[in-house]
């Protein structure tokens, strides 16, 4: 296969999205990239920081006819952005809101409004193309690309909704409430039904009103791909919701019961994903069926010496697996929960070795350590964070944080110590962190 | 602080697990990013308790949203005006 169409079978006038109450059809929206494509810089990479989620579809359909990569930073804080700019220097940021990060050419997005008389056909994208580069937080401090082809893209899209039983003619809604920046985003809300001629809507709701009366705005069969933070507000707001044909859960495992609930909720199956930003979605389950998840078509497992890995032909090589998993026969697994270094709140992953390190680079920081309280993977608890910094206050080295971090890592709390209790060969074991934590709070209380 | 400012803030520090004496928290002071440092998914929480403690179905699409998150002050008097229980 050498290349793949931009679109799947779309018509000129089918519905491609739902953008801020007005109805884009896909001959629109090829006038609009074919015009968007030619006012782009001439550079090779862009940072596509777009908000809405129509308008970041845009930028990214109008950069892949310019042979363009989309580059997608692991978050959003200033250094973050300019570690990215240092790695492709040739890139600029494409936005609809505020300039990305200083020193960093800046295109603010167009307002795709305008009426532009529609256009046909699709175009096609050569498939070994880099579509987009995702970046994880290293363990070094340095953000870690994760290449992904045209192929790879529109190949995970097409399983998925074949292990789903959708097909191209389903005339699907999707309603996200997840990022379109982020893999499992990208994955379900801009390529599933980009590559199946169903319809988006741009928006991202997040209280679970918004989700109600963003469903409603769009006409069945709808898909939620959502979270289960999302799923347990929904639930909880005992609001009554549309019907849906389906729910795709990721970034945090789901319980059983809220699973069941959420079935009850929706009157829809819930699909829950598990996948990762280096390969993408893996495997799905309907959790109250089934406890095992079930490789997508064309993945393997491969037992390595020391982890397990993933493999296919659309991946550059075996891809270790995050977590720790029991595999059922060929093509099933058990997962047992995060490796000993990732923690994962709200879908953002980290690994605790790089925000230690980033604790540590902040001036006045003498020793510094991130402590996950809750080994539990429920995806809200918060980290904690020991400083020992005698020249800084508590406000200032949070505020150095949240410029050097994710915001959903920055600890709560933050506790200056006189010193950690590193053992003889300097590690800090489980043990004495939880005997510090309590330690402080008891502190806390006796002086509050 | 008002009945319904302590109410509210005790809930805040349950429902996202603040460390800290609801009593600290100041009636006027930004709740997010340089202030408590509560982001979207605490906004989600927070929506969920609001809702099951006043009947209040908090939206984003609402033109007094930012308000209303602007401090414990404001949220007060947002669930006032909308409280159903």
């Amino acid at each position: 296969m050498s290349a793949v169409p931009l679109l799947g079978p779309y018509e000129c006038n089918d519905v491609l999205a739902w953008n801020e109450g007005r109805v884009v059809t896909c001959g629109q929206f090829l006038a609009q990239i074919e015009i968007l494509s030619g006012l782009l810089p001439e550079r090779p990479a862009v940072i596509n920081l777009t908000e809405n989620r129509y308008g970041f579809l845009a930028g990214f359909a109008a950069a892949l006819i310019r042979g363009q990569t989309t580059l997608l930073p692991p978050g959003r804080s200033p250094q973050a952005l300019s570690q990215i700019a240092r790695l492709y220097p040739d890139s600029y940021c494409l936005s609809d809101g505020e300039a990305g990060a200083p020193g960093l050419l800046f295109f603010s997005l167009p307002d795709l409004h305008e009426s532009v008389p529609a256009r046909m056909p699709i175009p096609i994208i050569p498939a070994a193309q880099t579509a987009a580069v995702v970046f994880t937080s290293g363990s070094t401090g340095e953000p870690r690309p994760n290449v992904k082809t045209w192929s790879s893209l529109t190949t995970v899209a097409r399983h998925t909704a074949a292990r789903l039983g959708l097909k191209a003619m389903d005339n699907i809604s999707i309603v996200a409430t997840v990022p379109h920046s982020h893999m499992y985003g990208l994955e379900n809300s801009i390529m599933l039904p980009t590559q199946h001629g169903w319809g988006l809507h741009a928006g991202r709701p997040l209280f679970a009103a918004d989700v109600r009366s963003t469903l409603a705005q769009v006409p069945p069969p709808r898909i939620l791909v959502t979270t289960p933070l999302h799923m347990r507000a929904c639930i909880g707001s005992a609001l009554r919701f549309p019907e849906l044909a389906l729910v795709l859960s990721a970034t945090a495992p789901l319980s059983m019961g809220m699973a069941g609930n959420a079935e009850d909720l929706f009157r829809a199956p819930v699909q829950e994903i598990y996948g990762f930003t280096e390969a993408g979605s893996v495997a799905m389950r309907r959790t109250t069926a089934t406890a095992a998840w079930r490789l997508l078509d064309g993945l393997s497992l491969k037992q390595g010496a020391a982890d397990c890995c993933v493999q296919a032909d659309y991946l550059p090589g075996p891809i270790p697996l995050p977590d720790m998993i029991t595999p059922r026969g060929a093509q099933e697994f058990v997962l047992h929960g995060r490796g000993g270094d990732v923690v994962n709140i709200g879908g953002h992953r980290a690994s605790l070795g790089d925000l230690n390190l980033r604790l540590n680079e902040i001036e006045g920081v003498e020793d510094g350590v991130f402590f996950a309280p809750d080994e539990r993977d429920t995806g809200n608890t918060r980290l904690i964070a020991f400083v020992v910094a005698p020249e800084r206050s508590t406000a200032e080295i949070l505020s150095a944080l949240r410029n050097a971090i994710d915001p959903v890592f920055v600890p709560r709390p933050l506790y200056r110590v006189a010193s950690l209790p590193r053992n003889d060969t300097g590690k800090l074991t489980r043990e004495s962190l939880l005997g510090l934590v309590q330690a402080c709070r008891a502190r806390f209380s006796d002086g509050a | 602080m008002s009945p319904l400012e302590t109410e509210v803030a005790r809930l805040m520090v349950q429902t996202l697990n603040l460390d800290m004496d609801p009593a600290h928290i100041s009636p006027d002071g930004p709740l997010f990013r340089e202030g408590l440092g509560l982001d979207s998914i605490d906004a989600l929480e927070l929506s969920l308790a609001i809702s099951r403690c006043y009947g209040y179905h908090l939206r984003s699409d609402d033109p007094d949203i930012t308000a209303t998150f602007s401090s414990l002050r404001a949220l007060c008097k947002s669930i006032e005006k909308h409280r159903t229980k």
